[in-house]
Formats: C-alpha cells, sequence, structure tokens
C-alpha cells in the first residue's frame, strides 16, 4: 500500500482561462490606462509616463533597469518619429520586444519586468523586456562546503544558475524546459538533462509530475521535491538537494536530470539512490585510496550515529553480559551516581544535544558558534557533576552527533539524528531485539522505496556489482567508466575504459 | 482509516504490553565473577561466590558470599538474601571445583551451566586443592578481586600455553565425546598468591587423578598442536651423547621456545587397539646449561637426538599413567572411532579398550636456531 497525498490524485479542474480573458485592450489612451491599472489594482510603483505627441509607458518602478529604460527606450522614442508601434519595435535598441493586443498577454509582461509602450489610435502595445531582479552575488556553498574543487554555490537567480550550469557543460546537448508552476506565484522552472544520455522515459515522468502539480504556490525546490518524489511520507528524501553546480553538472553527465527553481539557491538532482546521498563531490577530486577511506570513514560513521546510543542502552538495560569486563567496572561506575535508567539518561542528553544545534542554527552565526561550545561544555559538564548522566554516555553522545554532521547532505544527516530517537526507545523497552527490530524495519523500509523509478538501495538491491565500484568505496578511474544503470542512461559508456600508460623513458 | 486505526492498536498493544521485559541495569545488578562448588552437608552444595557490587559512595567492593542448598538456583536465591543488588551470572568467567566434589561427578554441574543461556562457553573451569571457599575468603593483600584475579592468572597461562585450556566449552566437548576425557587446572593457595599446580585428569565425570604442572607440555603435545611457550626439560645422563659430556654435571637442563608442533596420529591396529603418533616439533635453544659449543652442527645434532629421546620418554610415561587411571585426556579414542567403522563406541567400552592400547611415539625434534635471546 503506497500513500500518496490527495492532491496528486485530484483532477485538475477543467476551466476555459482562455475564452474569457481574451479581452482587447482599448486604443484610447485613457481606457488603456484604467484598464491596466484595474488589472493590476494600481500598485504604488506603477509608473505611467506620457511622451508626446501620443505615446504612453507603463511600467513597475522596481522591476525595470531604469539605466537601460533611459538609455535605449525614452532617448530613442524622444529622438524618432513614429506612425505605427511596428516601427517602435524597430528603433528600440532592446533585445527582447513583442508587440501584442490582449490584455492577459500585456499584464503577464508588466508583472514580469517589461514596459508597455501605448500609441493613441492603436490596440496593440509594444512589450519592451527590461527587466531587473535583485539577487545576491555568487557566493561559496555554505552548507555544503569541500577543501579540494569549486568554491561556487548557486544563488536565487534561475538565469544565473543557468549560466553556472552551462559554464560547466558547453554543449548543445543540454536541454532545458521551463515550466510554470503555482497558481499564483507563477514560478518558473527549468527541467536540466543531457539529451543522448538521460533517459527519455524519466524525463517523460518528470515532466509529468510537475506539469500535474496543482498548487498555488512554489516558493522553494525543497518544497518542490516534497511534491514530486516517490513516495512523499518517508522521511528519507529521494531526491538531492544540492547547492553546488560541480555537483549538479555531476548528476546530469550522469544521466540524471536537474530542475532548478526560481527564487531558490537549491538545485535537485535526480534519480538519487540512498547511498549516494552520502557521496560528496569532493571525492572525485580526491585520489581513489583517500577518496575510498573517506567514503568508509562516513559509512561508518552513520551506523556509529546510528547504532552507537542505542546499543549504550540496550546492553545497560538488558544485556550486560556483552560487555567486555575491562570496561564494566569504569561504566558502572560512571553510571553509580546517576538515577535514572539508562534510556531516559539517553534521551536526555540527545534532547540536549538536539537543542543546540536547533539553538545554533536559529541564532545570527556569531552568536550560534559563542551557544554552540559554551552551551555544550557547561551543560555537559554540569550535567556529569550534578549525576543526571554518565561519563561515557555524554562521549558516545557527542560522537554520535558529530559522526551525524558528516553526512554530505544536510538534508539526510537530518533524516539519520531522527531515526535514532525510535531505535532508543525500542532499545529502552526490547533491548537488542528492539534495536534489530528497528534495523529491519528501516532496511525494509528503504528497499521499498524508489527515487523517479529507479530502485533507491541501488547498487546493493538490485545487485549490480559494475556500480558498486563507485559507491561504499571508489575505485581508480579506468574502473568506473560506466554510468551507473539505475539511472538507465542512453548512453552507458561514460569514457574508454583503456588506459594508455605513458611509457618510461 | 477507522479500520487502519483499529489494526494499528491491535498490533501495538501486544508489542507495548508484551514489552515489560525485565531489565537487568548493570549499575542495580551485582555481578557474580566467580563461583567455586563444595561437596556440603547432607548431599547439599557448599556455593561460594564472588560478587561485584558498584556502589556510589565507595568505589566498588567484592563480597564473597558462602551458601549451602539442594541447587545452584537455591544457593542463589539465599545469596540474594544477603545482598542489597539483584545476582547475576552473565558475567561468570571462572568455576571453581572443590578436590571432593570433583572426585564425586560434576555432570551435573557442567549440565547446568550449559543450559544456562547467560552464562558464557568460554568461561574456564579448574579444581582447587581441597575446598574453593577458604581459598576464595582468605584475605589477600595484594588480590583486589579474586574473582577476576584467577580469571586472569588461567587466561594468561593457556594463552601462553603454559597450561592446557579448560573452558567450558572444550570441556563440555569432551565430557559428551565418546572417545575423550576432559582434563582441568589445578590451582592452590600459596600464602597470599594463587598457583597452579596441576592437572586433573577425568574419567566420565569423576576426577581420578592428577599430574604435576610440569607435565602439562606433555599433555599439551599430544592433545593438539603447540604454536608458542617456553618449555624447560633435563636431559638425562644417558641420554646424553658422549662428546657432549662435559664431565662432571650428570644432568642437562636446556629451554626452548617458539615451538611449532605437528601431531599425526595413526590407528594402525584397532584390534589391540596400537597407535602410531608422530610429532614434528621446531625450536629455538634458548639455554644450556654446561657451556656446549653450539657453532657445531654434530653437537646440536646430538641435542636434538637427547631431546627427542627425553620427550618420547616423557610422553610415554604421560600416557602410560592415563592409562592407568583410564582417562583418555589425550582423545584417542576419538581417532579410534573415527577410524573404525561401526565401532559403537562408548565411553566404557573405550576405557576398557584403553588400558591394553599402545602407542608407538616417535619424535622429530628440529633445532631451528640458537643464541636468540627474547
Amino acid at each position: 500500500m503506497k500513500f500518496k497525498l490527495p492532491f496528486k490524485k485530484k483532477q485538475k479542474p477543467i476551466v476555459n482561462t482562455s475564452h474569457n480573458n481574451k479581452e482587447i485592450l482599448s486604443p484610447s489612451k485613457i481606457d488603456f490606462i484604467r484598464s491596466i491599472k484595474d488589472a493590476t489594482h494600481s500598485p504604488a510603483d506603477l509608473m505611467v509616463k506620457s511622451m508626446l505627441p501620443n505615446l504612453t509607458l507603463i511600467y513597475i518602478n522596481n522591476l525595470v533597469n531604469d539605466k537601460n529604460l533611459n538609455d535605449h527606450i525614452i532617448t530613442n522614442l524622444q529622438n524618432a518619429t513614429m506612425e505605427t508601434p511596428a516601427t517602435i519595435k524597430q528603433i528600440i535598441a532592446i533585445a527582447e520586444v513583442n508587440i501584442s493586443s490582449q490584455l492577459e498577454e500585456a499584464i503577464t509582461a508588466i508583472i514580469n519586468g517589461n514596459v508597455l509602450i501605448h500609441m493613441e489610435g492603436y490596440s496593440q502595445v509594444v512589450l519592451a523586456n527590461v527587466s531587473t531582479r535583485e539577487s545576491r552575488s555568487l557566493t561559496t556553498p555554505e552548507n555544503e562546503s569541500q577543501v579540494i574543487g569549486a568554491q561556487v554555490g548557486f544563488n536565487e537567480s534561475l538565469s544565473t544558475n543557468i549560466s553556472l550550469v552551462r559554464r560547466y557543460i558547453m554543449s548543445p546537448d543540454l536541454c532545458n524546459e521551463e515550466i510554470k508552476v503555482g497558481t499564483r506565484t507563477k514560478t518558473s522552472l527549468n527541467i536540466l538533462y543531457m539529451n543522448g544520455i538521460a533517459s527519455d522515459q524519466m524525463v517523460n515522468t518528470l515532466r509529468q509530475r510537475i506539469n500535474d502539480l496543482d498548487v498555488d504556490a512554489l516558493l522553494d525546490s525543497a518544497v518542490l521535491v516534497e511534491m514530486i518524489d516517490d513516495n512523499t511520507l518517508s522521511p528519507f528524501p529521494q531526491m538531492l538537494l544540492t547547492e553546488r553546480p560541480d555537483r549538479f553538472c555531476d548528476g546530469l553527465l550522469n544521466g540524471k536530470l536537474g530542475v532548478i527553481v526560481d527564487g531558490s539557491s537549491m538545485a535537485i538532482v535526480c534519480p538519487q539512490s540512498f547511498i549516494e546521498f552520502f557521496e560528496s563531490r569532493e571525492d572525485q577530486n580526491l585520489r581513489w585510496q583517500v577518496a575510498t577511506f573517506v567514503r568508509l570513514l562516513r559509512f561508518s560513521a552513520i551506523f556509529l550515529s546510528v547504532f552507537l546510543t542505542p546499543i549504550y542502552v540496550g546492553a545497560l538495560t538488558f544485556h550486560y553480559e556483552v560487555i567486555p569486563q575491562a570496561f564494566l567496572v569504569p561504566l558502572s561506575e560512571s553510571r553509580a551516581l546517576v538515577p535514572f535508567p539508562p534510556v531516559f539518561e539517553a534521551l536526555l542528553l540527545e534532547f540536549i544535544i538536539e537543542l543546540l544545534r536547533e539553538a545554533g542554527a536559529r541564532l545570527p552565526t556569531k552568536i550560534g558558534q559563542t551557544i554552540g561550545i559554551v552551551g555544550g561544555i557547561v551543560i555537559g559538564t554540569a550535567a556529569v557533576q550534578a549525576g543526571i548522566t554518565s561519563n561515557i554516555l555524554l562521549i558516545i553522545v557527542a560522537l554520535s552527533a558529530l559522526a551525524s554532521f558528516t553526512t554530505p547532505s544536510y538534508i539526510m544527516g537530518n533524516v539519520i539524528r531522527l531515526i535514532r530517537f525510535p531505535i532508543i526507545i525500542l532499545a529502552g523497552f526490547w533491548g537488542f531485539y528492539g534495536i534489530m527490530l528497528a534495523f529491519c524495519f528501516i532496511l525494509v523500509h528503504l528497499l521499498r522505496q524508489s527515487s523517479l523509478g529507479a530502485p533507491y538501495m541501488a547498487p546493493f538491491y538490485p545487485p549490480r556489482f559494475q556500480d558498486m565500484r563507485d559507491s561504499l568505496i571508489r575505485l581508480p578511474l579506468p574502473y568506473t567508466a560506466k554510468r551507473p544503470s539505475s539511472v538507465r542512461a542512453t548512453d552507458q559508456e561514460k569514457y574508454n575504459p583503456e588506459v594508455e600508460h605513458p611509457k618510461k623513458s | 482509516m477507522k479500520i487502519f486505526k483499529f489494526y494499528f492498536i491491535l498490533l501495538f498493544l501486544p508489542g507495548i504490553l508484551s514489552g515489560c521485559v525485565e531489565t537487568n541495569i548493570l549499575d542495580r545488578v551485582g555481578l557474580t565473577t566467580l563461583v567455586g562448588y563444595d561437596a556440603g552437608t547432607e548431599e547439599k552444595i557448599a556455593t561460594t561466590a564472588v560478587i561485584r557490587e558498584v556502589n556510589p559512595e565507595f568505589q566498588s567492593n567484592v563480597e564473597v558470599v558462602t551458601t549451602e542448598n539442594e541447587t545452584s538456583k537455591g544457593n542463589r536465591m539465599k545469596a540474594n538474601r544477603k545482598l542489597s543488588k539483584k545476582i547475576m551470572v552473565g558475567q561468570m568467567r571462572v568455576i571453581l571445583f572443590g578436590e571432593e566434589l570433583a572426585k564425586d561427578d560434576l555432570h551435573f554441574y557442567i549440565d547446568t551451566h550449559l543450559e544456562n543461556a547467560s552464562i558464557s562457553n568460554s568461561l574456564y573451569l579448574a579444581v582447587v586443592e581441597g575446598e574453593t571457599a577458604p581459598l576464595l575468603q582468605y584475605e589477600y593483600k595484594n588480590i583486589d578481586d579474586i574473582g577476576q584475579h584467577i580469571y586472569r592468572l588461567i587466561e594468561q597461562n593457556v594463552k601462553q600455553e603454559h597450561m592446557i585450556s579448560s573452558s567450558l566449552h572444550e570441556i563440555a566437548h569432551d565430557f559428551y565425546m565418546e572417545g575423550k576425557d576432559s582434563a582441568m587446572p589445578i590451582i592452590k593457595r600459596e600464602d597470599d598468591l594463587i598457583e597452579l599446580t596441576g592437572i586433573a585428569l577425568f574419567s566420565g565425570g569423576k576426577m581420578v587423578s592428577t599430574l604435576p604442572v610440569e607435565d602439562s607440555f606433555y599433555v599439551k603435545l599430544v592433545r593438539d598442536s603447540f604454536t608458542s611457550g617456553i618449555f624447560e626439560t633435563i636431559i638425562q645422563k644417558e641420554d646424553i651423547p658422549p662428546n657432549l659430556m662435559t664431565g662432571t654435571a650428570s644432568d642437562m637442563p636446556v629451554a626452548f621456545d617458539a615451538i611449532r608442533s605437528k601431531r599425526v596420529l595413526k590407528l594402525v591396529d584397532p584390534t589391540t587397539p596400537e597407535f602410531d603418533l608422530q610429532l614434528k616439533l621446531k625450536a629455538r635453544l634458548l639455554e644450556v646449561y654446561p657451556d656446549v659449543n653450539l657453532g657445531d652442527p654434530k653437537v646440536v645434532e646430538g641435542i636434538e637426538n637427547a631431546v627427542s629421546k627425553n620427550l618420547s620418554r616423557e610422553i610415554s610415561r604421560v600416557i602410560a599413567h592415563s592409562q592407568n587411571v583410564q582417562s583418555d585426556i589425550f582423545g584417542f579414542g576419538e581417532k579410534y572411532r573415527s577410524s573404525v567403522r561401526n565401532s559403537n563406541l562408548t565411553k566404557e567400552k573405550w576405557h576398557e579398550m584403553y588400558k591394553n592400547m599402545k602407542v608407538n611415539i616417535k619424535v622429530e625434534f628440529d633445532i631451528l636456531r640458537d643464541g636468540v635471546f627474547e
């Protein structure tokens, strides 16, 4: 049984919008201005500028680039005489100029930063695009920093982001489709993929899922992921959100599909398997031995993070037999003062750690760091001295929190921290049996997931030995010449795996 | 949705209700590290348990509790009445038996401990000369936790291959096997120390005889292979080649180490039965008492021959002793059972045959190098 949110199933209400709004603009100047003001509810920044002899310019002040407006439109209009809107189109030194006579089209254009040039006596208006969008400059990616590799991240502007991608992949095969989502926000998003590599079926699936959306607003790509992924109710993300253009392009070149949403600094990469969430782009930049070591470190960190505290709880509550003899005395002595059962002790400490993390994330950066350090040290030491927790648990909890932050994807790291809590509770109730139960449950859940139809646990289930060369470990480049088979790439080979060794002189 | 909720509750109720498993929180249980059994009065079992308790006030203390009851579980209940913490046996490392009890029968004890799932199968069994209670109750000057101390003592000697290994797993294996008998170390208190003094030989569940601790090397050599450890022997006068005789000394003590041995056992005649035991040993010569010239290959060969002769004589002595007391601790019977088809071997049957068994011992001793010291 698969749970789907109702809005996915709901059919779009069939409304024939095309007939109603085919209103034609008025040739009269006063009527034209009134119709525009009515349609836009006469905002304060709507500028109406009359020009002699018979021209009217209407635009929204904050959306247009003043310099372009002055230099390329107003100057040109003043210096020439025109008879028809077609001649205006000729003399304006702007690349994107259209002529339209429909009110709806004119309104959309003005909202997007066009200048409407109306000529008395004509119902057609000239739409000249001089839009400007406020956006911050490119910075290093804050959430996915890496030591070796490019230091640029996406920002909130769609066009900047696409130009970043185009800079990495200079190929006519890079396909770019624009879709508008949101009945109210009309957010533009672009689907990017490599023609000749990406599977057509997946492109169609993704396109259809986005087209089928019936939402009124789309403010961030993370929301879009939750709406279009395969299992919306799973805590595990099935599509990667990344703010690194190099990682995005790496995905595209491997046959994956990318989505960039306007106004969001995170781009979507799909299909993404579970293992790939723990791979960093940096692994490709390191030598394979080092990369393999780092990856194994990361995977063991995840296991530690999920199971270390539950094992402590289980061992101390039920299975004192498994504690090594050398460990027995220090462990029981540090526990001797603690009045709570281990499960309560562990939950308390995990709760404190999560509080510190959340407080640190919400506060301004400078204060956040102070809170993290001071809170950690003060609360940690005080808790041990007050006899609320044991020293050893403090180390274990700190270690597992630290380990959870090694996950390159912050969203996956959150899931790792979240699933620890039910496992701790189960370990407190049923000991190791509960841990195994939780492990089996998670494993079954993961096996049932898919990402855009591709298996989530690839390449381990279904087993694809060739793909395993670049999963838990990373083998040298000649051995990883194939694209992952789970993305169903049209072109399987990345390059010729035959290596020509340079001759030794 | 209603049906879904109903099944959800139905599934979780038994889960939560049956989830009330008995907890054994580490700092609220008393951990038994060692148990000693003695023959008590009137068919009762006298149990002495070494229990480690953790208290926040004083760091931790070790209690030695002696109780008498019909069963070991009854003894545990009785000991519980004397202590503030629940006694658990999951961390038990050593079980000791009093000599008198061992001579009676250990069958019951091996069974009960084997059946208890929380008891580790890698704990060591040992026999105490005399009674266990006085050994455990004695206040040793330098030993803090007597249970741990005895465990470390036995473990250290087993790892160094100075003593035969006697874990519960191995003892039970030997005990239930038709063609083999078990052997355990014997320990004894020497003033403020505890010492391994010998090997107890069992016939079935009964302790029948002992061997001095020096013979454990030979027992180990015949039982299984050797990979490390130091060994000292005294070559007797008649074995010493004449060219090595320096005149005054009558015996020649030698010490070896890093011994690698290989044992090949063959049944040559199933009727008697008769075995061929071939032992290949490789060793480093550590010490020779009278000064001999080890640079001379002839001298080395002489020593090799002398040691071979010495070893085969000692081994046949040990085997003969075990034959006398009908305790096949070497597992010759197992070889017999696996070599003879439809032998239907039982312990009694084998013990009868074991008395008349013949073993031809052949020892090949190689000195790999000499003059190398630790």
